[in-house]
């Protein structure tokens, strides 16, 4: 059984007849020590502090049996490891887009970002988000000088905590369905409307971070540790 | 949602005693085909069997609820897609 924070996400589920429900990573409607086995696949990267993410393992150590393993899958700050470049790096400028509406939430790299972007909606800083922030801190710490970089997609990131643009690409559904797409000149007011730019908060992990925050936990134990495609990875024991 | 699904499933609506929210009550638009306790002799009792195999292996549940039976709590469904989001308020 499946569950994702998106209810639109988890409806495509429901609609492939796969079961999955709604659900916070932080607070998963399941009871303790009731699964074998759990999977988080690029999922925590999208925590904004150290102790949400430590609380998200916390909860899916708090699902399994004891004995019960769990496989965690986060973005790496490093993608390019041990001289060899991620798919992610690799794929800039490559293949086509076969899906433009896939997230880019997968352990492989995202393939619904080749084009560099260079409109002005990915200006260095991102001031809507400073000023969310700013809404956001009545009674917490000033966040004054806090700022996001925007990721350039497929290129190395240079800061662990940051924005990554998702394009929203208007009319382009299964190859194989005829679209009627409306040909507006890119860049045009109509284009930015069509195709919105999201921008999704990471924070990638340095190597032995993830390990790092498993091993503060004492109800489990790290079986596995290491590096796939762009990611940090461990494999988790409850005990 | 399939009945082996929700039967994952409890309700976590903080401040319950523990070991409650399990299991969810489910609400149906139309009453069960079930009786409310396994008949005894279940086991040769082919009509019960019938039924039981129908609910647990051919029945989703596309729209309806889930009720937590402890704080009343109502979780709903639709599309088959269990919504178990607490409000900012309540998490």
């Amino acid at each position: 059984v499946g569950c994702d924070r998106s209810k639109n996400l988890v409806d495509i589920c429901g609609e492939k007849h796969f079961q999955a429900f709604v659900c916070d990573a932080l607070s998963v409607p399941i009871r303790s020590g009731s699964c074998d086995a759990c999977i988080s696949i690029a999922v925590i990267h999208h925590f904004s502090t150290a102790e949400r993410r430590l609380a998200t393992i916390r909860e899916l150590a708090r699902l399994l049996r004891p004995g019960g393993t769990a496989l965690i899958y986060v973005w790496a700050m490093e993608q390019e490891y041990k001289n060899q470049k991620s798919k992610y790096l690799r794929e800039k400028n490559g293949s086509k887009n076969k899906d433009k509406e896939m997230n880019t939430g997968t352990a492989q790299r995202p393939f619904s970002d080749q084009e560099p972007d260079n409109s002005n909606q990915d200006s260095a800083w991102s001031d809507q988000l400073l000023k969310d922030l700013k809404d956001e801190s009545c009674g917490a710490k000033p966040v004054a000088d806090f700022r996001l970089p925007v990721h350039t997609n497929r290129t190395s990131f240079h800061s662990q905590d940051l924005l990554v643009p998702w394009h929203l690409k208007s009319g382009a559904k299964k190859k194989e369905e005829s679209v009627d797409t409306v040909l507006v000149p890119s860049g045009s007011k109509e284009s930015q409307e069509l195709n919105p730019v999201f921008h999704r908060y990471y924070h990638v992990f340095c190597e032995g971070e993830l390990e790092a925050v498993c091993r503060s936990l004492d109800c489990v134990k790290v079986r596995k540790s290491y590096y796939d495609q762009g990611n940090w990875c461990v494999i988790l024991e409850k005990l | 949602m399939k009945l082996l699904t929700h039967n994952l499933l409890s309700s976590h609506v903080p401040g319950l005693r523990p070991g409650g929210g399990f299991p969810l009550k489910i609400e149906l638009g139309h009453p069960s085909e079930l009786p409310p306790e396994p008949l005894p002799d279940y086991e040769a009792n082919e009509e019960f069997l019938r039924r039981l195999h129908h609910v647990l292996l051919e029945v989703e549940v596309l729209e309806g609820s889930l009720q937590c039976p402890d704080s009343g709590r109502r979780f709903p469904i639709s599309r088959g897609v269990p919504n178990m989001l607490l409000t900012e308020e309540e998490a």
